[in-house]
């Protein structure tokens, strides 16, 4: 707070006590500079000045100005029979709309920034110009960003990238989940409209016919569940692997890498798409089991109904879930391994030596020195699989693009068992244009992942454990 | 979610630079020529229009189509599309065809329907959506044929929406039916479910529908007297947890038990029936060419079998099902892009398609020089078919009470969640 009154209050004070070219700044933003000699350096100034007004008022103002409504004329065609010729209505729409206003606001804000960044600048340089210290010229300024400003050069690209590519798209999503749009609302032709909190009162209500509530719950312990076990299972399997590839008794150590890693090579749809296909209901396994006879031991000892005549592998909750795990970790290890492989061969062996001395055996020194230590250096990474697997769509979306609910409440909010919010999510745009609740819904997947990673991150990385293992 | 961000981000900018570019000069021109048009020649008759279209026309007219993937359409396509140039040799036409899954035409338009194709070719199903997103243009007029007159009526009424004409009539051979194989099962045994399944497990084979999927299992509600209708707000109404209803459901439900029935997804079906396994299944003219191959002389088609509901034996009930040509709104020629749909859609080419495809004509005049088992047993079965009007709503609830039934699950409280979820309100 108090950071932010010294913002103001330092532009109040070099308006207060500029002279004539920082007041004339206020008006002209170049004036300043023109006082000091500054030429080039005033003209630039005067130039954006001059782009971004012009912006604002030219490309901007007609969508700001719409912002509060998302546009009120709906597209009217008139199609005239003789001519074969269409006429269309000046209509607004209501995504361009929101868009460009984001943007504009955003234009705004920063010229905001700038403006009283400025000021400041200018009533700097008449302080530098009465204690008569050097003030620099054009050639200078140019100079500075190869030395003292090199950080601005190298940082205006990637800042400007962030901007279009994370900050607004992300904006961009946060304003969708307070708007109508959905397969009713379809710009160009249809506006959408602003509607308040609505999206989320539904996203968090259940009754017989808004069962959101009812699916997010679920689908929401699933995706967690899911998130943390098929890091760990992934993440142990890959660490016993590499030891055992790396133990001193294995023989053909390049074989076996390069077996596993022949896996990755594949593209992971193909496989999973197939795997799919082979683990269906009327799949090759399915008919393999029924063939000698695992089906029928499956009935006999209550894993199935009496009367099922297949096994349902991807089509029943619980054998889903499990299921998707086993092939996760087969699909899943071999990337651990590589990175464990790494970690193993760099396990500082005067640690290991040591505890052989004290009389440690094989596996207190794996439980007491390798996995602590593995731990520490994979923190960070693990707790970003974590969130990767969140988001993990390939793996769930393939294995069960077929999978059917039994349950109508699941089904009445288009969600299964098998979903993660992600693919819930891309069932919602993708096949029922529902964007509004498909927003609204990435919303509360985005405050859980960064909730995540800022809590873990700051305890992992936070205070001084890394004195630890020094 | 992001990627979609991104993509709509770009699709935006490219759109407004249109805009800035040439959207309010263009916007003008036409204005003034369609005033000075209905002043000058307000008895001009078609041919006046085609003319003055081409009189109007500069440069190249670029047209784009979009049909389905396969190989046979594309082929099929491609000639008619020179043809149709060649009608007009003063105009220099560039009609670029586009392959795209008829299931997911609607997708791939709405996706961003100003970059869409100016004409595609999509099933009936997708009419609404469509319509309701403003990606179809109203057929205001037509210029080679009246649809009105060469069209069954039943396909020019399905290719309309609150009234207006939206598409143009094409195909209308996209429902449902029954496939059997004649060599192994008699016209007795496939009159019934019941008969048979009771057929398929004595020969240890397999029947089925799709059951787990809305679009099959209405013609089971529909035939046993239930009903499903939508309102005009895109809800639905819906009456399947009746006395009827639950009475239907517990007959598919003792039906689905059969060991021989099955309920598999395309795939499923038809790697099952070059295995020799499926000897009857309710399926459509797109596998036309795989069962005929898998059944050799013993491929056969008729209506659907009918099932008993409290004893008395009811007609399964079908969707009918058309393919449309529909020309985008956003269209860079609208003139030129409904020429080529009318084109595309007259009596010789919808025959040139059914010989291509074997996909039934909606022209009468082609219709009558069609017959094949299929298109009789669509003839057969067209008395019981309804014409698909169902809000969005319909589908997630009705596959997962498919997969109820499918699983022996039927309730009174199944019935009455599902029907709660079909029809729940629309925003």
């Amino acid at each position: 707070m108090k950071k932010i009154a010294n913002y103001f209050k330092d532009f109040g004070y070099a308006v207060a006590h500029g002279d004539i070219w920082v007041k004339l700044s206020l008006l002209i933003m170049g004036a300043g500079y023109f006082g000091r000699k500054q030429i080039a350096r005033g003209i630039l100034m005067t130039l954006l000045q001059v782009g971004v007004i012009s912006s604002i008022f030219g490309v901007f103002m007609p969508y700001l100005s719409k912002l509060n409504t998302l546009g009120t004329v709906q597209r009217e065609e008139v199609f005239d029979i003789l001519t074969m010729k269409k006429t269309v209505n000046d209509y607004d729409n209501s995504l361009l709309i929101l868009l460009f206003g984001i943007i504009g606001v955003l234009v705004i804000v920063a010229f905001i920034a700038l403006y009283i960044g400025n000021i400041k600048a200018v009533y700097r340089i008449q302080k530098m110009k009465e204690d008569g210290e050097h003030i620099n010229s054009f050639l200078d300024d140019i100079a500075s960003f190869k030395n003292e400003r090199f950080h601005i050069t190298l940082l205006t690209l990637p800042s400007i990238g962030v901007i279009l590519i994370n900050v607004i798209p992300i904006l961009f999503m946060i304003c969708i989940a307070f708007t109508n749009y959905d397969e009713n609302h379809q710009p160009p032709t249809y506006l959408f409209t602003w509607i308040g909190i609505k999206n989320f009162v539904n996203l968090f209500t259940t009754s017989q016919t808004i069962t959101f509530g009812y699916a997010f719950v679920r689908v929401l312990a699933w995706t967690l569940i899911w998130a943390v076990v098929a890091t760990a299972t992934t993440f142990l399997g890959g660490i016993l692997l590499a030891q055992f590839i790396n133990h001193e008794d294995t023989h053909f150590k390049g074989m076996w890498r390069s077996l596993f890693v022949i896996t990755i090579g594949i593209p992971q749809f193909v496989t999973l798409l197939l795997i799919s296909k082979m683990f269906g209901d009327s799949g090759i396994v399915n008919t393999f089991c029924s063939n000698v006879g695992i089906t029928e031991f499956f009935r006999n000892i209550g894993l199935l109904n009496p009367g099922d005549s297949f096994i349902p592998f991807l089509s029943k909750p619980g054998w889903v879930h499990v299921n998707i795990i086993l092939v996760n970790i087969w699909i899943g290890i071999p990337y651990q391994m590589l990175v464990a492989t790494g970690i193993l061969m760099n396990i500082p062996s005067d640690q290991i030596e040591s505890a052989k001395i004290d009389g440690a055996n094989k596996f207190q020194i794996f439980w007491k020195i390798t996995m602590p230590y593995v731990l520490f250096i994979t923190g960070p990474s693990l707790i970003q699989s974590v969130i990767q697997n969140i988001n993990n769509f390939n793996v769930i979306y393939l294995l069960t693009y077929n999978y059917k609910t039994t349950n109508m409440a699941m089904a009445n909010s288009h969600a299964n068992e098998a979903d993660l919010l992600i693919t819930w999510l891309f069932r919602l745009t993708n096949e029922y244009s529902n964007f509004k609740m498909a927003s609204a819904i990435g919303i509360v997947t985005f405050i859980i992942c960064s909730a995540l990673s800022l809590l873990t991150f700051s305890r992992m990385i936070g205070g001084d454990k890394e004195g630890v293992y020094r | 979610m992001k990627k979609k961000l991104v993509s709509a981000l770009l699709v935006s900018t490219m759109a407004v630079s249109a805009f800035v570019g040439c959207g309010a000069a263009a916007d003008d021109t036409a204005a003034t020529e369609t005033a000075d048009a209905t002043e000058e020649q307000a008895e001009a008759s078609t041919e006046d229009a085609i003319a003055n279209l081409i009189a109007a026309t500069e440069g190249t007219v670029n047209i784009d189509l979009w049909c389905s993937e396969t190989e046979e359409y594309q082929t099929v396509m491609k000639k008619l599309c020179d043809d149709f140039a060649a009608q007009y040799p003063d105009v220099d036409f560039n009609i670029t065809l586009g392959a795209v899954s008829e299931a997911d035409m609607k997708d791939r338009v709405l996706e961003d329907v100003e970059a869409a194709a100016d004409v595609f070719i999509f099933p009936d199903d997708q009419l609404e959506a469509l319509v309701k997103a403003g990606a179809l243009n109203e057929v205001a007029a037509q210029y080679t044929y009246d649809m009105n007159e060469t069209d069954t009526p039943a396909t020019v009424e399905a290719a309309q929406y609150d009234g207006k004409q939206y598409g143009y009539p094409f195909t209308a051979s996209n429902g449902y039916f029954l496939y059997y194989d004649k060599n192994q099962l008699s016209d007795e045994d496939v009159a019934s479910w019941e008969a048979l399944t009771a057929k398929a497990e004595e020969l240890g084979k397999e029947v089925g529908c799709e059951t787990a999927n809305g679009w099959y299992l209405y013609g089971f509600f529909k035939g046993a007297g239930c009903s499903l209708t939508e309102n005009e707000d895109q809800s639905n109404n819906c009456d399947w947890n009746n006395e009827t209803g639950l009475a239907a459901a517990e007959s598919l439900q003792s039906i689905a038990s059969s060991k021989a029935y099955k309920s598999y997804g395309n795939d499923d079906l038809l790697a099952n029936l070059n295995d020799g396994k499926v000897v009857a299944y309710v399926s459509g003219t797109w596998n036309v060419n795989a069962f005929s191959e898998a059944y050799g002389d013993g491929y056969a088609a008729t209506k659907l079998p009918t099932f008993k509901v409290n004893g008395e034996d009811k007609q399964m009930a079908s969707y009918s099902g058309y393919k449309f040509v529909g020309v985008n709104a956003y269209a860079e020629n609208t003139g030129w892009s409904m020429l080529l749909a009318e084109y595309l859609t007259n009596a010789t080419s919808q025959e040139a398609v059914y010989e291509a495809t074997g996909e039934g004509p909606s022209n009468t005049e082609a219709l009558a020089k069609a017959s094949s088992p299929a298109l009789d047993a669509l003839a057969a079965q067209s008395e019981f078919a309804e014409l698909q009007r169902v809000g969005g709503n319909y589908w997630s609830p009705a596959e997962s009470l498919g997969k109820n039934i499918l699983d022996g699950k039927v309730s009174q409280q199944v019935l009455d969640d599902a029907v709660a979820g079909i029809t729940q309100p629309v925003e």
